[in-house]
């Protein structure tokens, strides 16, 4: 298998399979085949600029187990463009914006979908040049430096235009650093992820006190699960304790009825409370099973959460929604899994 | 025998590293007597003001309505700011093992606990009644008065007070290795006072396991701590339904804001601090340039939230949102918030240049100007929502009295005294982790 993908063009290929049945299920004749295809998208965009954007800070801050993972961090880097052609699938969905009826200066067809797609390109060329580059060097941190700005402005695009946008005229300033801190807290779960599929289970149990990479990676999604934590709490309790009625309704519609409600608890529970407890004692830090299972439980904390925030406001046709899911797993385990080398 | 740089063994360079640190606890020079006596005499003139505003009411401040927050708070946020960040800096590059922190976690830590007690003041003096603030404190009486929890004033009491009492701890257990080296090289009544706030350190593998363990113990639950507080400090604003304050992004703004201000703070008393006791050998220029490279990252979030905050109140087309915004550029304060997007945005992204963020006396120049912005920063927010809220009818402005002004000085002048008597007293850096990088 990792023969197949290692020669010239397959990976391409797949991509190119992979999205284009993601295309034709968007425009399945079914009511939610758009919906399905925004959360896919939504679900892509925060991974693959996640995983990016997790090597970039590890290499800013020297951080010794981005050389464990970079290459198969900086492998997901295609899917930008195909994030960037799936946007454009959305086109026809845009009639379902609470906008598009009347649209401003800001809100406007050809502007949202010109802004979103230059930063997904330019997501895209920043991180090349950061890929391009020898790790290490001043010129990899200046690079990474530079995809990381862009990465900010184009997940708080993300947040504010694909999501916030879908209710407007309700506004929360912090969605776009809470969907930049989340992402890269995709980032992070998926580097735990790429270490265990690559390295394998460690060969001898680490000697108590002593780090492994490992265990660097499990400390950083400890602290970015509290800071997840920090953050939805600050969001929702400045909403809550508020109580303007255009502001709570956002909070109220998903979490009045079933199963949106559980969904919320279930996103609550697999993006904080799992994580947190999981990897508190010390040992679980290293321990690949405990890593995995807390990896996946952020992973899908992040699908579901996407999830809750579309819902009330679209429909999503569910079995085109989980092939799709599926494909963008598939995609970016063949992307990972065609770069085994250690740096 | 191990040799480091220049040839030394190793055991005399830890006893250099002693006698250079300690050096700094000698007799006073001039420099500094003429230091303290100033900050003293500004300490003097804030509490004659006081007591004058005690005497007279609070209507010698300048609080007209609708402005009855001004002055005094954005000095209470200011100084928790710099009081947030102290720790913060200290035990977030612990647990990331920075080495640079060694330069400035003892000053960091310093300007923490003295920030606080600055900073504790200001609700008071903030109120009608000084004397009675302590029916803020949650204690059991018979009068069956109860404070109430739902307001973010009571918040703060236990936000601040919780972070006093954990940065006291994390900044004593810090020195006490410390506190035993200086027992060794001091002599009379400063010598008994080290031995007793040493609690019998001895050095012992058994109580460097337990020292380590509690230190890093403190460090990671410092870490969350001052988020959490300076979030709560931010929601005394957010809470309430002002345009202008009523936004959800407040708690990590004022979090980014807080490590901006202070590790500014850090830079302004460090830099006079290196050259003055001569520790250019411990407080090197790198040390410096990775900390103005946190200051230049913590400025960009505070930009980050500048464009956000102004635009999503063009976008969510919320009149009094607008209005709020507008005014806060175009109003009677707009030269003021001008002057804080300079200070906090703008110059701070010439330390994008390597070669100006290795010149200390640019660094200290940026840095006393992050200062001087973040204090507008807070003073914007803070008046101009209040004097432009919803209904035009109740629109009003304000400008301090000279009460103000001296009340606010005077706590510049407590802050810097405070840091003065430090430095004299207690060892400015951690011997103990400076012989660890030696």
């Amino acid at each position: 298998m990792r023969a197949l993908l290692e020669r010239k063009g397959v990976l391409a290929a797949a991509i190119a399979a992979g999205g284009a049945l993601v295309a034709v299920l968007s425009r399945w004749p079914s009511p939610g085949a758009s919906g399905s295809l925004l959360l896919s998208l939504l679900f892509l965009i925060a991974v693959a600029e996640g995983c990016i954007a997790a090597a970039a800070a590890g290499e800013m801050v020297n951080a010794r187990w981005v050389g464990s993972v970079r290459k198969e961090l900086l492998s997901v880097v295609p899917l930008l463009l195909l994030a960037a052609f799936l946007l454009l699938l959305t086109i026809p969905f845009l009639d379902a914006y609470p906008w598009a009826r009347h649209p401003g200066k800001w809100l406007r067809k050809d502007f949202f979908i010109g802004r979103n797609a230059l930063f997904l390109l330019l997501a895209y060329a920043t991180a090349m040049r950061f890929a391009a580059s020898p790790p290490g060097a001043e010129e990899a941190k200046r690079r990474a430096s530079w995809y990381l700005l862009v990465f900010v402005a184009s997940q708080s695009l993300t947040a504010f235009d694909l999501v916030m946008s879908l209710e407007y005229p309700w506004i929360s300033a912090l969605l776009g650093g809470f969907f930049f801190v989340e992402s890269l807290f995709a980032g992070f779960a998926a580097s735990a992820l790429f270490y265990l599929l690559v390295q394998g289970r460690p060969a001898t149990a680490p000697e108590p006190g002593s780090r492994s990479d490992l265990s660097d990676l499990s400390v950083l999604m400890f602290g970015f699960s509290l800071m997840w934590a920090g953050l939805f709490f600050a969001q929702f309790l400045t909403i809550w304790y508020g109580n303007i009625p255009e502001e709570v309704g956002f909070i109220a519609r998903r979490v009045s009825s079933s199963p949106l409600r559980e969904l919320s608890v279930a996103a609550l529970l697999l993006l904080f409370f799992i994580p947190f407890l999981v990897l508190l004692p010390t040992r679980a830090k290293s321990h690949p099973l405990a890593v995995s299972l807390a990896a996946v439980s952020v992973l899908s904390g992040v699908a579901i959460e996407r999830y809750v925030f579309l819902a009330p406001a679209v429909r999503i046709f569910l079995p085109g929604l989980a092939i799709q899911l599926v494909c963008v797993l598939l995609l970016f385990a063949a992307a990972a899994h065609r770069n085994p080398g250690r740096s | 025998m191990n040799r480091g740089e220049g040839g030394m063994e190793t055991p005399d360079r830890y006893a250099k590293a002693e006698r250079d640190i300690l050096a700094a606890m000698g007799k006073p020079g001039k420099a500094w007597l003429a230091g303290a006596g100033f900050a003293a005499v500004l300490m003097l003139i804030g509490g004659v003001l006081w007591a004058y505003q005690i005497r007279e009411g609070l209507g010698v401040a300048g609080y007209t309505h609708p402005v009855n927050w001004a002055v005094y708070i954005t000095n209470f946020v200011f100084w928790v700011g710099i009081a947030h960040s102290g720790t913060l800096i200290s035990a977030v590059l612990f647990l990331f093992r920075a080495k640079f922190r060694t330069s400035f976690n003892r000053a960091a830590e310093a300007m923490t606990v003295f920030a606080l007690m600055v900073a504790g003041l200001f609700p008071i003096v903030h109120l009608g009644r000084s004397w009675v603030f302590y029916y803020l404190l949650p204690y059991p009486n018979q009068r069956q008065l109860w404070v109430n929890f739902r307001s973010p004033l009571i918040w703060d009491v236990f936000a601040v007070g919780t972070y006093f009492t954990v940065s006291l701890v994390f900044f004593y257990v810090g020195m006490i290795p410390d506190f035993a080296v200086a027992q060794r090289w001091k002599e009379g009544i400063r010598k008994k006072v080290y031995k007793v706030l040493s609690l019998g350190w001895k050095g012992t593998d058994r109580q460097w396991r337990h020292y380590a363990m509690l230190y890093l113990f403190l460090a990671a639950f410092a870490t969350p701590l001052v988020a959490s507080v300076h979030s709560v400090v931010s929601w005394d604003f957010a809470m309430s339904i002002l345009p202008g304050w009523h936004t959800t992004i407040f708690a990590p703004y004022f979090v980014a804001g807080a490590i901006f201000s202070g590790t500014a703070m850090v830079i302004t008393l460090v830099i006079p601090l290196r050259k003055a006791l001569n520790l250019q050998e411990y407080v090197t220029d790198d040390h410096f340039e990775s900390i103005a490279k946190i200051m230049l990252f913590t400025s960009l979030i505070v930009t980050y939230s500048y464009i956000v905050e102004f635009g999503l109140a063009w976008y969510g087309e919320n009149p009094f949102e607008t209005e709020a915004f507008r005014y806060r550029i175009a109003g009677n304060f707009r030269y003021l918030a001008w002057a804080m997007i300079f200070c906090n945005s703008l110059v701070p992204l010439t330390l994008f240049v390597r070669k100006l963020r290795r010149n200390m006396a640019y660094l200290l120049i940026v840095s006393l100007l992050v200062n001087v912005g973040m204090w507008l920063e807070r003073f914007v927010i803070i008046v101009t929502s209040l004097a432009h809220d919803y209904d035009p009818y109740v629109w009003g402005t304000y400008s301090p009295t000279f009460v103000e002004v001296g009340i606010s000085l005077g706590s510049f002048g407590m802050f810097f005294l405070l840091y003065l008597l430090f430095v004299k007293n207690l060892p400015v850096l951690s011997i103990t982790e400076i012989k660890e990088h030696l």
